[in-house]
């Protein structure tokens, strides 16, 4: 069965595993310790003791907190219910206008802002930019991901939550 | 008196009875064992990776037959060997979407009666490029025959190549400017079109005399023919040597094995849970030649996708919210909606062991009736579905990698596949004769980063895993247009910390020739219909067309003086207006004027992909060697990522990590100040949307997707605390 050291899926995250290692883990037979190896990777990463159950992005994570289930930034702000969509406390930019959208595409063809704009989700602890979104105006912000967190470990993993 | 084919059960009720135990059993033709695996798995394997190399040497094969550039150059084509009811057995390289559209053909001819008339017999040669009943748009023309063996049916042998040219109001394959079937080209509904392993010579014929260009298609179907036959004389070798019987029960347990091999994959590499994502799309026809008044010229589409993973590894796609079928060329079938997912699924989850149909039937897909995604008019037209399947696709991409994400295997996410739109021509070729092309250089755009890395620059499409962009020299032979560029497009990756890959831009001088039709068949500048991930931004929307009629490039070349080999890094004044005179044109949108002409000045860009993560945690000195290589420009870095840049004794960029260290700070500090709670943006947006205070196509979105989805119509009153209906559909029943 194919296995890696914490150090090696602590690198590949990193992004800083050597290319040709990269390769041979993406060409090779899937390891499936990876997700717990992963989370402790990460755990090691973030200034907080609440363990993480879930990563639901580059820098946020489902984790138990006290008694409940939260969605996390890497700094510790906490986005509150896991099920419900963190976005909703997140803080936000929006870009709707030429001059907003010129910023980020300064030498292309840009949208029209009475067509499209940008939605930028940002913790409003640390100003990290967790997810950036591109609707119509008026269209509902997205909830990206209700996972079941049960089902997940009961019946994938194999461990209570 | 004729012969018919000695056959104890009929095909079709084969077919009926291999469905009714897939329901009664949730097991492919009911296989409850892989019982030929169990008792030698060696054997079972090598028999498998046989058949795969059968597919592989047949295609490789038959591009060396092809005279077309997209098959021979860009692999534009893919073979796969079947059951006798029409399920993928194993299949080759190239444009895997059609795996399971060959399939829909194999058994909607089965289903439709075939073996009474015109009858399945041994060396016909049957052909379809309909894709109401087996494939994706009207250049996918698709060859089978049917493999008998001892007297049975056995299996069939497929081929598809996407042809250049396929005869329709337009030149090129993908006919931008049918709005109607009847405008598509030259139609093949499931035909058979030889017999004795020979095409017939009246199909020929009327394939000669309807199409603009063709050497491409005739070739490619013989090309085609050629692999079919290869594939069924060593699957025929082959049934020699391992017996009928066992030839029979080992393909259906290739399939059962697939099919739980997928769900194997996605428990091992996903998270159960609801995903959900979007993307748009605009369409800006107004005052354009050609376009009939059948519908708005203008249009913005809505594609929401909801993806559900369930604990035992079934994927369900749902695209239930979007929007109706249109009078334009994008409409796409359920075949195509299929082919799509199957294509995304070899190459994010079946990178080992089978791919076969049994992989698509782990999965299902939700498809409202009446959307473009499953038209309830079969007149639609589907010439240029991919501009509408390549966003959807891509959110499909973003929806498995968060799932990745999430379970950990970071080196699988990514950000996904972008539109390329596609550039198609026809008239008086350099040769003074008759021609027409689409040009395939778009299959290499920028692809999407992924979560571990900037993504590839002009290498990926989301059709062809195997994405080229062709040789300019062989591009050349085949158009009356030379190439004076063609070019890394700089800051044309989404932002991210690791970039979208960067897509090119093509500049043309036409040349010998007094008449040549330009037309493409993209999307417009208006919306972004790619997305970013995690942080990352979307990848600039499609660019204009920037051309010169009647320029002095000769003269400036007599000269010796600089031409402009790009449009540059100017959006307001192309390095064309700054080099060229003449008639300057910019166009946004699908790209139909008048016939060009030799001196005339062309160029076309392509797209690149979305970005991942925040651009403030982008490696400066990665950064450095983007903007020394053309990737980015030092206004980017600085402006974007907040990398401050330094040159070294030479001249080149290098990262100064100090100074970036406190610009980013800066930019962050910013970033914060800027920014407001979304409850706030929300309470004042809301005012907006109870007002409807859009623009009249964006109301126009909203009002369609409430007509079709009560879902749609909940979700948003629920989100804006809101009536949807009388706000955009005032005057309706509530």
């Amino acid at each position: 069965m194919t296995s890696y050291s914490k150090e090696v899926i602590a690198d590949l995250v990193a992004g800083t595993l050597p290319w040709p290692q990269t390769r041979r883990v993406m060409s090779a037979y899937k390891d499936d310790d990876r997700f717990f190896k992963y989370v402790a990777v990460l755990q090691d990463r973030v200034g907080w003791k609440d363990p993480i159950l879930l990563p639901v992005s580059d820098h946020l994570f489902i984790c138990q907190s006290g008694d409940e289930r939260v969605t996390k930034c890497e700094c510790g702000h906490s986005f509150g219910d896991y099920r419900k969509n963190w976005k909703l406390k997140a803080a936000i930019i929006v870009r709707n206008t030429e001059e907003s959208l010129r910023e980020i595409y300064p030498n292309s063809d840009i949208p029209d802002p009475q067509w499209m704009e940008i939605r930028e989700f940002i913790c409003p602890q640390c100003g990290t930019m967790h997810e950036v979104e591109a609707a119509a105006p008026g269209y509902p912000i997205v909830h990206d991901f209700q996972p079941d967190l049960e089902g997940f470990y009961r019946e994938w993993l194999g461990k209570p939550l | 008196m004729l012969d018919k084919p000695a056959s104890a059960l009929r095909i079709r009720e084969r077919l009926i009875a291999s469905e009714r135990l897939m329901e009664e059993t949730g097991c492919y033709d009911g296989i409850t064992e892989l019982q030929l695996r169990n008792q030698d798995p060696l054997k079972f394997e090598t028999l498998h990776t046989k058949l795969r190399a059968y597919c592989v040497s047949a295609r490789e094969m038959a591009r060396r037959i092809s005279a077309s550039p997209g098959v021979r150059e860009v692999g534009e084509m893919v073979v796969a060997i079947y059951t006798p009811e029409g399920d993928a057995i194993a299949l080759s390289n190239g444009i895997m979407v059609h795996v399971h559209t060959m399939s829909r053909f194999i058994k909607w001819m089965i289903r439709n009666g075939y073996e009474e008339n015109p009858q399945i017999l041994d060396g016909d040669i049957f052909a379809n490029n309909d894709a109401f009943i087996g494939t994706v748009q009207v250049p996918d023309v698709m060859d089978v025959v049917p493999i008998f063996h001892s007297g049975k049916l056995v299996g069939w042998a497929g081929a598809v190549c996407h042809e250049l040219e396929a005869g329709g109001i337009t030149p090129g394959g993908d006919v931008a400017l049918a709005q109607e079937r009847f405008t598509e080209g030259l139609f093949v509904c499931a035909e058979k079109v030889g017999q004795n392993d020979e095409l017939r010579r009246d199909y020929v014929i009327r394939c000669e005399r309807n199409l603009r260009m063709p050497i491409y298609w005739v070739l490619d179907e013989k090309a085609k023919v050629a692999s079919c036959i290869d594939m069924r004389e060593s699957v025929k070798a082959l049934i020699d040597e391992i017996g009928l019987d066992y030839w029979m029960q080992v393909s259906k347990e290739f399939i059962e094995e697939g099919r739980r091999a997928q769900l194997a994959r996605t428990r091992q590499l996903t998270v159960p849970g609801i995903y959900r994502g979007h993307t748009f799309y605009g369409h800006v026809t107004k005052g354009k030649p050609g376009y009939q008044p059948l519908g708005d010229p203008d249009w913005l589409y809505n594609m929401p996708i909801e993806m559900e993973i369930t604990t035992d590894g079934k994927i369900i796609m749902d695209f239930e919210g979007t929007q109706p079928w249109g009078y334009h060329s994008m409409n796409c079938t359920p075949a195509g909606m299929d082919g799509g997912m199957f294509v995304t699924l070899t190459q994010h989850m079946n990178f080992e062991g089978l791919v076969n149909d049994g992989a698509w039937m782990a999965t299902e897909l939700k498809l409202p009736h009446g959307t473009w995604t499953n038209p309830d008019n079969e007149m639609v037209a589907t010439a240029t579905s991919w501009a509408l399947l390549l966003p959807a696709y891509g959110v499909f991409q973003r929806l498995l990698s968060r799932s990745f994400i999430g379970r950990g295997f970071v080196e699988e996410a990514f950000v996904g596949q972008v539109n390329s739109p596609m550039i198609e021509m026809g008239g008086t070729s350099q040769y003074g004769k008759l021609f027409g092309m689409a040009h395939f250089e778009c299959a290499a755009a920028g692809s999407g980063a992924l979560a571990i890395k900037d993504g590839l620059d002009t290498a990926y499409v989301g059709w062809n895993p195997e994405s080229d962009m062709g040789n300019i020299e062989i591009w050349e032979q085949n158009m009356p247009m030379i190439y004076i560029g063609r070019s890394i497009v700089p800051n044309s990756g989404g932002a991210g910390k690791y970039r979208g890959g960067c897509a090119f831009l093509s500049t043309w001088l036409v040349s010998k020739t007094d008449h040549l039709r330009l037309v493409t068949s993209e999307h417009s500048s208006r919306v972004f219909d790619n997305g970013g991930m995690c942080g990352g931004y979307p990848a600039p929307t499609c660019q204009k067309h920037r051309a010169v009629r009647d320029s002095n490039i000769f003269e400036l070349a007599e000269k010796r003086a600089p031409l402009a080999h790009h449009t540059g890094t100017n959006p307001h004044r192309s390095e064309l207006e700054v080099r060229l005179q003449g008639e300057h044109v910019t166009m946004e949108g699908p790209y139909i004027t008048a016939p060009h002409k030799t001196g005339d000045v062309f160029t076309h860009s392509y797209n690149g992909g979305g970005g991942y993560g925040d651009v403030l945690e982008r490696d400066p000195v990665k950064t450095a060697w983007d903007v020394e290589n053309g990737f980015l420009t030092r206004e980017a870095a600085e402006g974007i990522f907040g990398i401050m840049l330094d040159e070294d004794e030479d001249g080149y960029p290098v990262a100064n990590l100090d100074a970036t260290k406190r610009h980013r700070s800066e930019m962050r500090a910013a970033r914060l100040a800027k920014a407001r709670p979304v409850s706030e943006w929300i309470a004042a947006e809301r005012g907006r949307v109870e007002k409807a205070d859009f623009a009249p196509e964006v109301k126009k979105m909203y009002a369609s997707a409430i007509k079709l989805s009560s879902r749609f119509t909940r979700e948003f009153s629920d989100f804006w605390n809101v009536d949807a209906k009388s706000i955009f559909m005032p005057g309706a029943k509530p």
